[in-house]
């Protein structure tokens, strides 16, 4: 059985792995754009287990944005570990924030995770001799000189990553006591967990994710500024993607990823300014309507045709 | 005894040093002082309606700044085609929004009532999405601004000369809050509100249609938002992401004030919108005034949470 899941891992990875060589640009494009809007799904999704709903993922992506171009461009550090140190980077902000932040709960988490990307998009405008201020930065050339290929299987090194660490957090001790925070924290307390640590350590381990997703979209597109590295679409897209999916698993933000990235693409070409408008109409329909999600659905239904034969 | 008098000692004391602080900006800075009560009013008025929700609904709608965004497209296009001026536009703009927020309540936030508050939170956050990119599929993201003459009146006060017609804003928020204290301690409905948003069960018990209730206080704070929508639209220019700064600016003063406190909301306006005046006046510094607001926000909740020592 537990066998049976690896051969699973290794049969998608090198699926994915293939795919460029069997595909043009343009779909490698928009596989590359999927990719990064499915880890942020996954990193939100992956809070929320643990019952806390946090909308600071567009900070934390831009945070991480930020830090590896200018460490690419101030330091010169190679593309690369300037992307997973973009990540530290938003790991070490999420740690020391949420030292603050975590000792709220619910709609006040919630607001105050909110804030956080327009508070970082202020002070980036605001220290132009560091960040360019309002312009942003241009990066000099791209990560792989634009070769869609390689910048295909940098992105998807970065969602294995994220699946990877989704996995972890699903199959060890980590499930149990996330999800026992979320069903009743004083059940957890009372059983030994340390709640605030514990959210603490998801907190800033989701950020590290959505820093690293940040650093490679700023390389692939060689760019930064505030409105465009900290814009709410970095929230909007993942949480669309994560609940049609279906929340609380690995494979829900996945496939939902990979049905709004396709469809979101067919989208844009049909409605140029409006195509957005479908996500957050997804957003309200699936909180009211499918709160599991497709994935969730489908378990459901699995389960109870299983049940039925058995009896 | 000596508690009741402590209390009312510390009032004083509060009254006292906000005085001095006053007079000082006013001799200091009194542009300042002028331009933040200004600004004050604005933000006060605007967080009256969400206040209303939150306390007695008891949902957070983080689609309130989108409201008012319609509400000021609403004015605009009616004027555009009718030559009606915004000021009178209020009058359609409440009739219209009554409706509007009717039809989301009985459509969208009835089904969440029973919902966990996350599920609350992602519906209004969806609906405040689906109304952005609304406004911009429709409008596309170009500043509208009705030209009125009116607004530029200014007068001289000694040396200081001024413009005068922001303090609509300022009476406006004066205005709406006696008129919802009148509202909720004298009318049946009001009285009717507030025992609901104290105790939904109680209050069914005794006789009081919950669901109706929580309808028209919805409704109501969505026709005072979109009919302030109308007035803002005077002095402001409106654009689709015009209402989300709103929105948090709105929660700020609310979680300041404590949940169901309305004169709180109007008085932490004030304290805010100067205190913003008072940074912008820095010349060099003033693209750090929108982090006052967070600054607050982030204190105000974290001093609040560290007192009741919550988890």
């Amino acid at each position: 059985m537990r066998n049976s899941r690896y051969i699973g891992y290794a049969l998608g990875a090198a699926l994915a792995a293939v795919f460029p060589l069997v595909s043009g640009a343009y779909t490698q494009q928009v596989a590359v754009t999927t990719l990064i809007y499915m880890t942020l799904a996954l990193s939100w999704d992956m809070l929320l287990r643990s019952g806390q709903l946090s909308f600071g993922t567009a900070g934390f992506f831009g945070l991480g944005s930020y830090a590896a171009v200018l460490l690419f461009l101030n330091v010169g550090v190679n593309p690369i570990t300037s992307i997973l140190l973009g990540g530290v980077f938003a790991g070490v902000v999420a740690l020391l924030v949420g030292l603050a932040v975590l000792r709220l709960r619910g709609m006040y988490f919630a607001i105050t995770t909110l804030a956080l990307a327009s508070i970082f998009t202020v002070v980036v405008r605001n220290i132009p001799s560091l960040t360019g201020g309002p312009e942003g930065m241009m990066l000099p050339t791209c990560v792989f000189n634009g070769n869609t290929a390689q910048v295909y299987w940098l992105v998807l090194a970065v969602a294995i990553l994220a699946i990877g660490m989704s996995e972890v957090f699903q199959h060890t001790r980590i499930r149990l006591a996330l999800t026992s925070i979320r069903n009743d924290e004083r059940v957890a307390k009372s059983s030994g967990i340390h709640v605030f640590w514990y959210l603490v350590f998801v907190f800033a381990v989701t950020s590290v994710l959505q820093g690293i997703a940040g650093g490679a979209y700023a390389h692939v597109y060689g760019f930064v500024s505030p409105e465009g590295s900290f814009n709410a679409n970095f929230l909007l897209l993942p949480l669309a993607m994560a609940l049609l999916g279906g929340v609380h698993s690995t494979w829900g933000p996945v496939v939902g990823a990979l049905v709004l990235g396709v469809l979101g693409e067919y989208l844009k070409l049909q409605i140029p300014y409006g195509h957005l408008l479908v996500y957050g109409g997804i957003i309200v329909l699936v909180t009211l309507f499918l709160p599991q999600g497709f994935v969730g659905a489908l378990r459901a239904r699995v389960r109870q045709f299983q049940s039925g034969r058995g009896s | 005894m000596t508690l009741l008098r402590k209390l009312q000692q510390r009032r004083y004391v509060t009254a006292l040093v906000s005085m001095i602080v006053l007079v000082l900006l006013a001799v200091w800075k009194p542009y300042a002082l002028i331009e933040g009560i200004q600004r004050g009013g604005v933000y006060s008025l605007i967080a009256l309606p969400m206040a209303l929700i939150l306390g007695i609904v008891g949902i957070i709608n983080l689609a309130h700044g989108e409201f008012m965004m319609l509400g000021a497209y609403f004015a605009y296009w009616l004027g555009v085609y009718t030559g009606l001026d915004p000021l009178v536009a209020i009058i359609p703009a409440l009739a219209v929004f009554a409706l509007i927020g009717a039809a989301t309540y009985l459509l969208t936030i009835r089904r969440a009532l029973k919902a966990p508050e996350l599920n609350q939170l992602l519906l209004t956050f969806g609906l405040a999405m689906m109304a952005a990119q609304f406004a911009n599929l429709m409008w596309t993201s170009r500043p509208l601004k009705p030209h009125l003459s009116y607004v530029y009146s200014s007068i001289s006060l000694g040396s200081l000369r001024f413009g005068t017609y922001a303090f609509v804003y300022t009476g406006a928020a004066l205005v709406l809050l006696a008129g919802l204290l009148l509202f909720l301690r004298r009318t049946r409905l009001g009285k009717a509100a507030l025992a609901v948003g104290q105790n939904p069960r109680g209050a069914k018990l005794v006789g009081i249609d919950v669901n109706r209730t929580y309808m028209l206080i919805f409704s109501i704070s969505i026709a005072l938002v979109g009919a302030i929508g109308a007035l803002f639209l005077t002095r402001h220019s409106v654009f689709p992401a015009v209402g989300s700064p709103f929105t948090m600016k709105s929660f700020c003063l609310i979680a300041m004030a404590g949940i169901g406190n309305l004169p709180g909301v109007v008085w932490g306006g004030f304290a805010l919108g100067i205190a913003e005046a008072f940074v912008l006046s820095f010349r060099g510094y003033g693209g750090w005034a929108d982090v006052v607001f967070f600054a607050v926000l982030v204190a105000v909740i974290m001093t609040r949470s560290y007192r009741r020592r919550v988890v």
